[in-house]
């Protein structure tokens, strides 16, 4: 009969817990935090991010943290670190149950704005506009956080994607000029492939990896005008320039410029074909660089010393700039919960001081923050930065800048291109029927 | 048996109770063994369950009110979707696959581990040591093994074949990649159903074998006359499970190809996953769970009607 | 002539056994092994030995880091109440489903194995919202208690049916010695159902050791933290240390292996000759 009473006991405590469940009424978010203005009241700042907390940025992140906790002793920051894909799903789950975290880690564009839209993230409009401290960042990147007139968040470092190319093996397969068009491009493909080196890493079982060269292409062939109209839906994502990227892309594909079984790897393997040297190019974004270093590890010294960038081709007859670039960064949002001091805290993390030192570290690279430029030592990355400064238009990755059900469906339907299941124009096609039902108002 | 005998004894001092007081007992019984279980399930899964479902009805992107009521669009949409098409379809492959090799092996397995072999706890837990590690791992080390680039399987292959170029067995979007993470989960699950046929085995005694085996009989005969029939529920529960859980695959595809290339690997699940969640299309990804759910009731409904019927004794 | 044949069966058996033993074993080698490399190599040369020697500070990093202690001791508390908490409430329905008779029997056990029909990563974001409403958001209890109420349709299924196959003739004996149904359960049913308890147990143990989506979205503190989420220390933005997470993976498989062995020794503690009549 104990045994009975002990049975006893534990129905009455998940009755219990069933009653205190109904007991509390709707999920409203919670309130905490906002009452908590004048200071010297202790205030906690729940900062997500994604950087390993012995890596270079976790590191920094926490030592900052730390300063600023000291020079205000009511300020609790409270940092959680998820890393990878895991950030976005405890973060979308977050905020769909309307509790987002103080400070978070965004990289602005379509999926951002759907949280400023549901009113989870703070407009920072007029903060921006006091003490001049949105004249700070550069211009560019700031773009990102901007919609529908307001600001979303603020850029920490940014950049832009371009072709990393390997010197030695552009110079053993004889090719003296940076290919300037699409057409001297394909050229060069093809005399790397002649002296039998793969000429281009991808992973693309990643997509989002196979998805730049398409939308490359489509920054190049439709232009700023192109690609505002197919976003605003006065125009088309089926448009003869998007179809047009894609048969460009169709005819570097045709040539399998790619290393063996591409399809099936990831974003790590074209990391690693690329550090051993075993391709000539990749399309990636500014961190390539340190990212390839990492795994090179005794082929080091060769790959800095042959690493070179060119930005990406003109195409003929394209709507586009040469100039324009493709690209994005991480930035910082806050939640519309979080505490004022929390506003007081990003400044700090961006200012002027601790900007110049996470350039010069390489950590913020590309700086966002004006002045600072001569911070970056790097090279190479000098030369993504002259090119990202001349920029006149940004386009953000398109996995970022449209909503996740249109961004993610490029990503999708790009695959197959690749995978030679669709060509250029139900590419084209497929993309423009996700966009007219997710993109009109 | 010692503790059987035991406990059987020292009940029989017990006083003989009236039958409407055993009734009454009974009935305090059910209500007092079904309550704890019966309400962590209802709060925490069949309530959540209930939501999500009604969540299906809506165009919503999770975020804010549900406002946008759409019936049921999105049902339409996903019957009409080639993709889904072909993930029900690799579903399909999948469920045959397990039934035709996966259940055979476990059971081949638990059989060949039996009771006389000596080393055979080691044996077991060997077996069952895929089943213990996560899905992500057992997804990295057999992309490991798959990888085109000095990969195990492709280094095997040349020594047998040197002239023979092999394909890329996670890139090639057609059937050889769903028999490729095949493999891979008959290699991580085949031991979850073998330690059901174990513990299904033990209640079979070893007289009965024994007995079988002095008049004569051959180990196969053993097997086939009278170990096999009286694992029937045990086999009929496995299959029940291994259905289930083929229409519901997940986690494994994900991390080996995210249903590619092209999405000749979805399942219905990545399906879900890749067009609700990560889309942000909250509404549309319930629709495509309550689609799951009605195949899985449907299978149901009819296996426990048909086949596990006799099990039950009604 | 019989022992001999008897030996080359046995001999023929112990062939099979050890080349499916090696077959199953290779890629947890691989699992070892690679954490004794490092990353680069490790993606550029999966099966070769590595490039210079052998890399045991992955190893021993993880080892004295106390980061890994306390998430250790956090998925052994979650993970030994989990399984307890799904064969006490699992074994007690299963049994009332298998050996009682009531009506609307047939529809409550219906109800219970709805849970195995509906892909439950679909609820997740209501039962988020529920566990926030409970106030069990950042704590244990936020994991324990979904993974037990998960648990339950499958337990409830796989042991109804363990439970059928007991012999009728020794619930009868039971009910004449004058057993009440909580005796019958508890001094006859449970003892006897031993291998099928601990089977499930086991079951429960790894589901809950590997478990990652839920862990993630209920705990924010990090002291909480649960193994499979200390893994994610060894993910950058832009490439993952492979090897460490391998070598985190091998040392996380070691709890598990010894609890396994605990319970293994249930599993074949079967019933004992001349229980039964056959």
């Amino acid at each position: 009969m104990q045994k009975l009473r002990k049975i006893g006991l534990v129905v009455a405590i998940l009755t219990s817990l069933l009653l205190s469940a109904c007991a509390v009424p709707g999920n409203a978010p919670s309130e905490q935090g906002s009452v908590a203005a004048n200071s010297g009241e202790k205030v906690k700042i729940r900062w997500w991010h994604i950087w390993a907390a012995d890596g270079p940025e976790g590191t920094n992140w926490q030592v900052l943290a730390d300063e600023y906790m000291a020079e205000h002793p009511n300020v609790e920051v409270e940092i959680t670190i998820i890393t990878g894909d895991p950030y976005k799903d405890k973060l979308a789950t977050n905020m769909q149950a309307g509790d987002p975290p103080d400070l978070f880690q965004t990289w602005g564009g379509g999926v951002l704005w759907q949280y400023a839209d549901a009113g989870l993230v703070q407009d920072l409009t007029d903060v921006l506009a006091q003490d001049e401290w949105g004249d700070s960042f550069l211009p560019g990147p700031m773009a990102v956080y901007r919609h529908n007139g307001k600001v979303y968040g603020v850029p920490w470092r940014f950049g832009m994607v371009g072709i990393w190319y390997n010197k030695a093996l552009f110079e053993q397969a004889g090719i003296a000029e940076i290919p300037q068009t699409w057409s001297d491009f394909l050229t060069a493909v093809k005399q790397l492939k002649d002296a039998g080196i793969t000429p281009i890493a991808l992973g693309e079982k990643d997509k989002w990896t196979g998805h730049f060269w398409w939308s490359y292409l489509a920054v190049r062939d439709a232009g700023q005008a192109g690609f505002a109209a197919a976003q605003d839906r006065t125009g088309s994502f089926s448009d003869p320039a998007f179809v047009n990227a894609g048969e460009q892309l169709q005819q570097l594909i045709d040539m399998e410029p790619f290393q063996a079984g591409y399809l099936e790897q990831s974003y790590g393997d074209q990391q690693v074909v690329m550090a051993k040297e075993e391709a000539a190019m990749e399309l990636m974004g500014q961190w390539a660089f340190g990212a390839n270093s990492t795994v090179a590890e005794d082929n080091l010294d060769n790959y800095i010393e042959h690493t070179g960038w060119f930005p990406f081709p003109m195409v003929d007859g394209g709507a586009g700039q040469a100039t324009d670039a493709f690209g994005g960064g991480d930035g910082f949002a806050i939640g519309i919960n979080a505490p004022p001091e929390t506003i007081d805290f990003v400044k700090f993390l961006t200012s002027k001081e601790h900007q110049a030192a996470m350039a010069e570290a390489g950590l913020a690279v590309l700086p966002v923050v004006k002045g600072v430029e001569s911070s970056v030592k790097e090279p190479v990355m000098q030369v993504v930065l002259q090119h990202f400064s001349e920029a006149e238009y940004l386009q953000l990755y398109l996995d970022q800048y449209l909503p996740p059900a249109v961004g993610l469906a490029v990503n999708d339907f790009v695959q197959e291109l690749f995978a030679g299941t669709k060509n250029a124009q139900e590419v084209a096609d497929a993309i423009e029927d996700v966009a007219q039902t997710e993109l009109s108002q | 048996m010692q503790s059987v005998s035991t406990s059987i004894s020292r009940l029989a001092g017990a006083r003989r109770t009236t039958q409407a007081r055993v009734r009454r007992e009974q009935a305090v019984t059910i209500v007092l063994f079904l309550l704890p279980a019966a309400i962590l399930y209802s709060l925490l899964v069949i309530y959540p369950v209930f939501q999500a479902a009604h969540n299906g009805f809506y165009k919503w992107n999770g975020l804010g009110p549900m406002t946008n009521f759409v019936g049921l669009d999105n049902y339409v949409r996903i019957l009409g979707d080639d993709i889904f098409h072909k993930a029900v379809w690799h579903n399909l492959v999948f469920i045959l696959l397990s039934l035709v090799t996966q259940l055979p092996l476990a059971l081949f397995c638990a059989i060949l581990v039996g009771r006389r072999l000596r080393g055979r706890t080691f044996f077991r837990m060997v077996y069952f040591l895929p089943f213990v590690l996560s899905e992500v791992v057992t997804g990295l080390i057999w992309s490991f093994i798959y990888h085109p680039r000095g990969g195990l399987l492709n280094w095997v292959l040349s020594l047998l074949f040197p002239t023979w170029e092999p394909p890329s067995w996670l890139g090639t979007p057609n059937l050889l990649v769903l028999i490729c993470i095949f493999v891979v989960i008959n290699w991580k699950y085949f031991g979850y159903h073998m330690i059901l046929y174990v513990a299904g085995l033990q209640n079979i005694p070893a007289e009965i074998e024994e007995a079988a085996q002095i008049d004569g009989a051959s180990g196969w005969q053993v097997i086939r006359q009278i170990v096999l029939p009286l694992l029937g529920p045990t086999i009929r529960l496995t299959i029940y499970l291994a259905v289930l859980g083929s229409i519901q695959l997940f986690d494994l595809v994900w991390v080996m190809t995210q249903g590619g290339p092209a999405n000749a690997s979805n399942t219905m699940a990545t399906y879900m996953y890749q067009f609700g969640f990560l889309r942000t299309q909250l509404g549309y990804g319930s629709s495509i769970a309550v689609i799951m759910f009605v195949i899985c009731f449907s299978f149901s409904l009819i296996y426990q009607r048909r086949v596990m019927r006799q099990d039950f004794g009604d | 002539m019989t022992a001999q044949r008897f030996s080359i069966s046995m001999l023929l058996r112990y062939v099979i056994a050890i080349l499916i033993a090696l077959v199953v074993l290779i890629p947890l080698v691989m699992t070892v092994f690679g954490g004794l490399k490092t990353t680069g190599d490790l993606l550029s040369n999966p099966i070769r030995w590595p490039a210079d020697h052998l890399h045991w500070e992955n190893y021993d990093g993880i080892l004295q880091s106390s980061s890994f202690w306390v998430q250790m001791r956090n998925s052994l508390f979650i993970m030994l109440i989990t399984a307890t908490g799904v064969v006490l409430l699992g074994s007690m329905p299963a049994f009332i489903f298998a050996r009682i008779n009531f009506p609307g029997r047939e529809l409550c056990f219906n109800f219970f194995t709805l849970g195995l029909l509906f892909p439950l990563a679909v609820a997740i974001l209501p039962l988020y919202i529920s566990l926030r409403q409970m106030g069990l958001l950042d704590s244990h209890w936020g994991i324990i208690l979904p993974q037990i109420a998960f648990g339950l349709p499958g337990t409830i299924l796989i042991l109804r049916g363990f439970f059928l196959a007991l012999p009728q003739e020794i619930e009868d004996a039971a009910y004449i010695d004058g057993c009440t149904t909580f005796g019958m359960f508890r001094h006859v049913a449970i003892p006897l159902m031993r291998p099928a308890l601990a089977a499930v147990f086991v079951l429960a143990m790894v589901g809950s050791w590997n478990a990652f989506f839920l862990p993630l979205l209920v705990l924010n503190r990090e002291p909480l933290w649960t193994l499979p989420l200390g893994i994610m220390r060894f993910q950058g933005q832009w490439g993952t240390d492979w090897a460490r997470i391998l070598a985190f993976v091998s040392l996380t498989l070691i709890p598990t292996i010894i609890f396994y062995f605990f319970a293994e020794r249930h599993i074949v503690t079967g019933l004992t000759a001349g229980a039964v009549k056959g």
